[in-house]
This record gives structure tokens, C-alpha cells and sequence, in this order.
């Protein structure tokens, strides 16, 4: 694929993140961020995300299985979760966090497990997408690098 | 101010965090230290030479939830040594009992997770650091 359509490509895919909904403005701040000094800055941070993000899910999935019930666990592991996307501006995450976390003040189990299956199926998405994001630019980096190194 | 003299303390458990903070200190040109935790924060406050006056950090940005001591405990620590230095609460959690759970422990301010270019220059204007 040539350099231009390869940008083009980029853009309309992350068009795409913030249209839909699965990032927010968040995720430009980060890209302010990555210079020179840093420039993998932003998927430096992704995969941090992506790092923590399946253990909390196994974590909160297992504690929802224990009796008794410790809503108060599951509150600071889906705590933690709603943390680690806002960083990266995953807002469908954390909107999904938020309503796990009302169940738990509610001590609505039935309403924890239904939030954690919506929560797992963002995840999944939003981790498909980033990484197909992240792969496109691995692409024309050396290209720009190139470019950059020429001025 | 010329903001290479800032030095901030930044209190933070949670690697993702620390790394989006430090970058959005760094970018606006703050001397970054850390902790990981209250314990570790408040050590450091003190061997920094605090104790009844503004001690050697300029501002201290600390999270609610980490381990050994969590940040309501390390700012009643950090207050009980007389130390002045503006401690701004940064947590996830914005609700107005979480917010004033930490201005009785004894914080200046309260900003929610994430840090952003914008709320640090706030919050620099805020106390004078800007």
C-alpha cells in the first residue's frame, strides 16, 4: 500500500474511534504528548492498558464467582479498570465501568455479571481496533522517519 | 515562575498513570519525582527537608487508592509535619464524598483522573506555580 493511502487509512480509522464512541479526546491529549524524546509514547500507553485490562476483567470475573459476595473488591478492581481506559480516553470502557460500579453500590450481582459481559465485549473491540491502528502506523513510520530526517 | 525550579512530587501505584502524568509534567517543563505509595511519599517529604514551613516540593499530586498507605492517610501524614506544599488529590473517583474526604485530610484541590495539559495549568495558575 502506498504512503498516501496508508495515511489516509489512518485517519479515517481513528475518525472512526471517536465517531463511534470507543475514544475520546483523551487519546489526542496523548498524541500531543509523543515527540522526538518519545515517539511511541501513545502505544507505549495502549499496551499498559492492554497489559493490566485482561487481568482486571479475570480478577473481577473471578470475585464475582466467590461467595460471599465482597462488592467492595469488585469495586476497586472495576476502579482500577475505569483508571487504566480513561487514560487512554477509552470512554465506552469507562461509561461501562461506571454502570459495574453502580450495581456493586447496589449490591445487584445479576447486574455486575450482565456489565462484566458488555465490558468484555468493548474490551475485545477496542483492543481488535487499536491494535489494527497501531499496526498501520508501525507501517509509515519509517517512511516518515525518513521524511523527518531529510529537514 | 520559571517552571525548570518546580519540582513536583508525584504519588501514583499504577504504572499507566504514573507514565500519562510524568509526560503532561514533563511537557510543561516540572521537575518530576515519584512515589508509589502514601508511605513512600511521605518519606520522601520528609527527608526532602520538610517540616514546618513549604519543604522542598513546590506541589504533590497523590491518588486515593494505593498500597501500604493510601493518599487520604499520606496527606494527614504530610499535614501533621507542618508541611504547607499544595497537595492536589487525583483520582478516578469525582464524587463529592471522595472529593471532600480528601480536602478534610487536609488537600488543596482535587482534579480527576486523568492529568491533562489543562488541568495541570489550572492548577499551576492556582498556586502561584505558573
Amino acid at each position: 500500500m502506498d504512503y498516501s493511502t496508508l495515511r489516509r487509512q489512518i485517519t479515517f480509522m481513528k475518525k472512526s474511534f471517536f465517531d463511534q464512541g470507543y475514544l475520546d479526546e483523551q487519546f489526542n491529549q496523548l498524541e500531543e504528548l509523543q515527540d522526538e524524546s518519545s515517539p511511541n509514547f501513545v502505544e507505549e500507553v495502549v499496551a499498559l492498558f492492554l497489559k493490566d485490562s485482561p487481568r482486571l476483567l479475570t480478577n473481577i470475573e473471578h470475585t464475582i464467582g466467590k461467595y460471599p459476595q465482597d462488592f467492595h473488591r469488585l469495586d476497586s478492581l472495576v476502579h482500577q479498570l475505569k483508571g487504566s481506559g480513561s487514560s487512554i480516553g477509552a470512554v465506552r470502557m469507562k461509561n461501562e465501568c461506571s454502570v459495574f460500579k453502580a450495581h456493586c453500590n447496589d449490591k445487584n450481582l445479576e447486574g455486575c455479571r450482565r456489565s462484566l459481559q458488555r465490558m468484555k465485549r468493548e474490551h475485545a473491540t477496542l483492543k481488535q481496533k487499536l491494535e489494527s491502528y497501531f499496526q498501520l502506523l508501525r507501517q509509515v513510520a519509517p517512511r516518515e522517519h525518513a521524511v523527518n530526517s531529510r529537514k | 515562575m520559571d517552571r525548570r525550579r518546580i519540582r513536583v512530587l508525584l504519588v501514583e501505584d499504577e504504572e499507566i498513570h504514573r507514565v500519562v502524568a510524568r509526560a503532561v509534567l514533563r511537557a510543561a517543563g516540572v521537575e518530576v519525582e515519584e512515589a508509589e505509595n502514601g508511605a513512600e511519599a511521605v518519606r520522601r517529604v520528609r527527608e526532602s527537608g520538610a517540616g514546618g514551613g513549604s519543604g522542598a516540593y513546590n506541589l504533590i499530586f497523590t491518588d486515593k487508592q494505593m498500597p501500604v498507605m493510601d493518599g487520604h492517610e499520606a496527606t494527614r501524614q504530610i499535614r501533621a509535619m507542618g508541611v504547607a506544599t499544595p497537595i492536589v488529590a487525583v483520582s478516578s473517583d469525582s464524587l463529592p464524598p471522595d472529593v471532600q474526604a480528601f480536602i478534610t485530610a487536609g488537600a488543596n484541590d482535587f482534579t480527576p483522573k486523568p492529568l491533562t495539559k489543562e488541568k495541570l495549568g489550572h492548577i499551576l495558575a492556582k498556586f502561584g506555580l505558573a
